[in-house]
Parts: C-alpha cells; sequence; structure tokens
C-alpha cells in the first residue's frame, strides 16, 4: 500500500466526521509519511508500520466522538458516541446491540414525554388568555406551571443521566480496545 | 496464549511508556512511535488514537514549533496531571511486577 492509497482508506474510515477533525487526523499521518521519507523509508514500509488504516480510524472516531460529548452533551454527539462505540465494539456487538438500542429507545420517549409537557402547560397558560379550558382559571395556570417546570426539571435529570452512562460506555470501550482488540497481531 | 498475553501486557503499558518518553523531553508523534515501536513493537499508526485520548483526557497537550523541513511540527508535552499520572503507573507497575516475581518464584 502506497501512502495515497493509505490516506484515501484513512479518509473513508473518518467520513462523516467534522472537517476541521478530519484535517487535523488527515495532517498528523500526512507528517508522518514526509518524516517517514525523510528517514529514507518507502511509502509502503511507512504504511506497513503504521497498520491498518480502516481499524485506525475506527479509534480515531471513538477518540474525537467522546471529545465532542465532552464538550457539548447534545443529542447528536450522543449518537456519535452510540455509533463510535458500535465501530470499535466488533465482538460484543451482539451483547451491546439491544442495549444500545433500548437505551437510545427509552432516552428519545422520555425526551418526547418532556417536550409533551412543556407543549401541555404551554398551552394551558395561553389559553387562559382565552378564558381556559378548565373551570377553574387559578388551578390551570398552576397546573401549566407545573408542567412545565417538572419538564424542565425532567429533562436536565435525563441530560445528567445521560452524560452518566456516556461516561461508563466511554470508559468500557476505552478499557475494551486497549486491552481485547488482540484480533490484529500488533499492537 | 503466550502471544495474547505479550500483546495484552504490552498494551497495557503503551501509555505509562509514552508518558515516560515525555517525562524526559518533549517530542512529537514520528519520534514517539519509532521508539515504541522499536522497544514494544506497538503498530506506530497506534500512536494518534493513543495521544488523541491522552490529550482529551489532559495527561498531554500540544504546541507547534517550526521545523527545518516542511511545516511546523506538532510537538507533545506531559502536563502536571500526566506527570502525576505517571508516577502512580510506575507505582502500580512495580507493585506488580514484585507481586508476580514472588509467586513466580521457584518456577522460574
Amino acid at each position: 500500500m502506497n501512502r495515497a492509497h493509505f490516506m484515501a482508506q484513512l479518509r473513508d474510515g473518518l467520513s462523516g466526521l467534522h472537517h476541521v477533525d478530519i484535517g487535523d487526523i488527515v495532517t498528523d499521518y500526512e507528517r508522518h509519511f514526509a518524516d517517514g521519507a525523510a528517514d529514507g523509508r518507502t511509502e509502503e514500509e511507512v504504511a506497513a508500520a503504521l497498520g491498518d488504516p480502516a481499524r485506525l480510524a475506527r479509534e480515531l472516531r471513538a477518540e474525537v466522538g467522546f471529545k465532542r460529548w465532552e464538550q457539548n452533551r447534545s443529542p447528536g454527539n450522543f449518537l456519535g458516541v452510540m455509533l463510535a462505540l458500535l465501530g470499535l465494539a466488533t465482538l460484543d456487538l451482539i451483547i451491546l446491540l439491544p442495549l444500545l438500542c433500548g437505551l437510545a429507545a427509552l432516552f428519545f420517549g422520555l425526551a418526547v414525554a418532556c417536550l409533551g409537557c412543556i407543549v401541555g402547560g404551554a398551552f394551558l397558560l395561553v389559553s387562559l388568555l382565552w378564558g381556559g379550558v378548565m373551570g377553574n382559571p387559578g388551578a390551570q395556570a398552576l397546573i401549566g406551571l407545573g408542567l412545565i417546570s417538572g419538564a424542565v426539571g425532567g429533562g436536565a435529570l435525563l441530560l445528567l443521566l445521560m452524560d452518566i452512562i456516556a461516561k461508563l460506555l466511554i470508559r468500557y470501550a476505552r478499557l475494551h480496545f486497549r486491552l481485547f482488540d488482540s484480533a490484529n497481531a500488533s499492537v | 496464549m503466550a502471544e495474547s498475553l505479550q500483546i495484552q501486557l504490552k498494551k497495557g503499558v503503551l501509555e505509562m511508556c509514552v508518558l515516560a518518553l515525555l517525562s524526559r523531553g518533549d517530542n512529537y508523534a514520528y519520534e514517539i512511535a519509532s521508539r515504541m515501536a522499536e522497544a514494544v513493537g506497538m503498530g506506530e499508526g497506534t500512536i494518534y488514537p493513543l495521544m488523541r485520548r491522552m490529550q482529551n483526557e489532559g495527561l498531554v497537550s500540544t504546541y507547534l514549533q517550526e521545523s527545518d523541513s516542511g511545516p511546523p511540527r506538532k510537538y507533545y508535552k506531559l502536563t502536571k496531571s500526566g506527570a502525576l499520572a505517571l508516577k502512580a503507573q510506575i507505582g502500580d507497575w512495580i507493585a506488580f511486577e514484585q507481586a508476580v516475581r514472588k509467586i513466580l518464584g521457584d518456577a522460574t
């Protein structure tokens, strides 16, 4: 494999990541080839010493995904962590997949419930302007406010829970691919 | 079996070895990778995911420095928490190594 071939496979494995992250990683490996050439090695020798670009891309993708989540705990980045874990966990996929699917469905359901409560609460409050849908305007205002504050509190709790679970999974994955990914003979 | 034990041992000490190399001076990835490949047979490409993780965990920091050839080079530098981690890992390693040697005792 020569430099161009290696870099193409690496880019292929990284596609979908933020272009800044891809640029960063590609620069690292381009520099490695340049240093290797200065060292008197051929492109083929450097590529062979680097190892399988697809496997490297999986590990890099996981690290980038974890970092994005640690910087910004958005649902999109949570999904990124999940996808990265699936990419890494080639062995435990069968065990992890139902667990991750269940978790994702649970979080999605809870998030929708929170959103529903906020919309419902807002409706109750706004409809007060037109005389309200319940007999007692005071009770309606309280229920509306209660629904919204409950949903905001629940949402915050949900985010906290997602963070804890993501951290656990990230720890597991780091341990996993450091210690147990011995399918490849070279470390 | 022996080979897989060796691989797992090597993987376990990669981070400690890189931290130890950096404790002797800032360095760039190509140089670190060559040293690690020579010493423990690490695949050179592994250095980049490893350095990225160590950077995420705050064990190392990076800075750019002009080089004689080509664009500026990225250097890795041990952080304070990296130095602490190295100290703790060396302690763990020595304790572990001594315990295993004690058990192996007569067998060797």
